[in-house]
């Protein structure tokens, strides 16, 4: 735990209190003095500067921030789908090198394969070599109706809404068995309908499959409804701005008044 | 609702009817010349002519349409053979397809008839020049387009195979191939149409079979009729295939991406 020291806060109401951790103890996701630029060294704009970030087993952490503080470039980071320009970053104490090193990851939007229904897209997240094609149907199905699509199978994706494809996608990155769940706006698309019965799924199956989530979101009130852990980035260079635990119990009510004084915090501190 | 889908076709109906029986008394009184506008009962006449003794004489609208669809198809899929395979590769490396880029824009703007002369001096004015020259024109549209749907796959899905490990030939095979296909079938599709425009002109010279040979035959003795019968078969013939290739697609790419924005 050896982010933002500076930023480190402690609401009023004592609503959000600093959890500590010792530092190798049960972390998940290391980050150490992580930095992105773009283009040539000291040229190209630096997307994230410093940064330093732990994340505990079966933690939920949210990456909270305007536009352009690298929030995505983080997550891609973790994700073994950037390379930071320097820094490093391990995963239960393996330094990342690519993707499938326990990641599974959930885009935005319109990321799953067009061209193969609900069940095949999960099946495709299977890609232990050694299961058979039944096995991984089988499995497959599991996960389906794990986030309630078991009669949507045999769809394809222009078949269903956007919150049944986030449902699945979901579904296929389980199909990993990732230790870390990486998650880029998943719900940022959705009406807010949708969105919130998402968000109350996500619980449940973080809860029943106990899965370190790092969740990127704009949202405040979905950090805040979902995270154990808020960070807060601010933009040029991205950087860590706060660090807040929330120690609510879920569920969390919007109406209540911790709930409005750490969303008032977060607020003040992506508007400073 | 129903009344009113009647009512559109009956008049739309109405409307090309009474444009045909104008242009039918048009010619009756003279106001029209028939070999410049022959009218339809004209046309009805030819196309009993040319079904059955055959124009010239010996060789029926069947065999003139069986020889153009041969020549086609055989140009279109030699053209196809060697497009996507070279496409595929090519618009897997970057670095070679920026390279090529030039060279293939140039060879697709040529008109592929421009080449005619030239093909004939190497290659006579046979069959081969023939199909060779809508295979010309087939395999520039065909390569580009199977480029374009490999380099402009969403970079999402190429991501989300990614985030599963998934990386060089896996990849490709698993995550580009299938999403290029609808593009890649939308310049099948297209190829096919330069093939039927390729044809007509091809068949313009050392051949008195195939349907554009049917037509300059027909204009050398003022037979207009039979030029616009020649015409409305190949309409039909390409409104047959095109349907046909879409029906195909949607069997083969139930997933119900259209491919929209291919380029000729």
């Amino acid at each position: 735990m050896t982010v933002g020291r500076e930023g480190h806060s402690q609401v009023g109401s004592g609503a959000a209190t600093r959890v500590e951790a010792e530092p190798s103890a049960g972390s998940a996701i290391r980050i150490s003095n992580v930095t992105k630029s773009f283009g040539a060294p000291g040229h190209g704009p630096t997307v994230l500067r410093t940064i330093d970030l732990t994340v505990r087993e079966n933690e939920f952490v949210s990456l909270v921030g305007r536009s352009g503080c690298g929030k995505t470039t983080l997550l891609n980071i973790i994700a073994g789908l950037e390379r930071p320009t320097s820094g490093t970053v391990e995963i239960h104490g393996r330094a990342v090198r690519g993707p499938g090193q326990g990641q599974g990851v959930v885009f935005q939007q319109h990321a799953l394969f067009p061209w193969m229904t609900a069940l095949r897209n999960v099946v495709f997240g299977f890609r232990d070599a050694s299961l058979s094609k039944s096995d991984k149907q089988e499995r497959a199905r599991e996960l389906l109706q794990l986030v309630g699509l078991s009669a949507a199978a045999d769809k394809y994706p222009r078949e269903m809404s956007g919150g049944m494809q986030q449902r699945v996608a979901i579904a296929r990155a389980l199909a990993l068995d990732p230790e870390i769940l990486l998650m880029d706006e998943p719900f940022g698309a959705l009406d807010e309908l949708t969105r919130i019965e998402l968000q109350q799924e996500l619980l449940r199956i973080w809860e029943a499959r106990k899965k370190t989530v790092v969740f990127v979101t704009h949202s405040i009130n979905e950090a805040l409804a979902l995270s154990d852990r808020v960070i807060l980035l601010a933009p040029h260079p991205g950087r860590i701005e706060r660090d807040l635990a929330i120690d609510l119990p879920r569920p969390r009510l919007r109406t209540d008044p911790r709930f409005i004084a750490l969303h008032e915090e977060i607020w003040k501190g992506l508007s400073s | 609702m129903r009344g009113r889908l009647v009512l559109q076709y009956a008049v739309s109906a109405a409307v090309i009817v009474g444009a045909i029986a104008l242009w039918e008394l048009g010619v009756k009184t003279g106001y029209l010349k028939a070999y410049q506008f022959p009218p339809a009962s004209r046309i009805a006449e030819g196309f009993v002519e040319i079904a059955t003794t055959g124009f010239p004489t010996g060789i029926t609208i069947w065999s003139h349409v069986l020889t153009t669809v041969t020549r086609i198809l055989q140009g279109y899929l030699a053209a196809l053979a060697l497009a996507i395979p070279v496409g595929l590769v090519i618009g897997a490396f970057p670095l070679v397809n920026k390279m090529l880029e030039p060279v293939i824009v140039f060879c697709r703007s040529i008109a592929t008839l421009s080449l005619l002369p030239l093909v004939i001096v190497w290659f006579g004015a046979g069959e081969l020049t023939k199909v060779i020259l809508i295979a010309y024109g087939c395999f520039w549209v065909m390569l580009s387009n199977v480029i374009a749907a490999v380099v402009y796959v969403d970079p999402v899905l190429i991501r989300a195979g990614r985030s599963f490990g998934l990386k060089g030939v896996a990849l490709y095979r698993e995550v580009v191939l299938p999403a290029a296909l609808p593009r890649m079938f939308a310049g099948a599709r297209m190829a096919l149409g330069v093939g039927f425009m390729v044809i007509v002109g091809a068949e313009m010279i050392g051949t008195i079979e195939g349907l554009g040979a049917l037509i300059m035959e027909a204009r050398t003795f003022y037979r207009s009729e039979i030029t616009i019968i020649g015409m409305l078969v190949i309409g039909v013939l390409g409104f047959v295939i095109s349907t046909g290739l879409a029906a195909l697609e949607r069997v083969l790419l139930p997933w119900g991406a259209t491919g929209e924005g291919a380029r000729a």
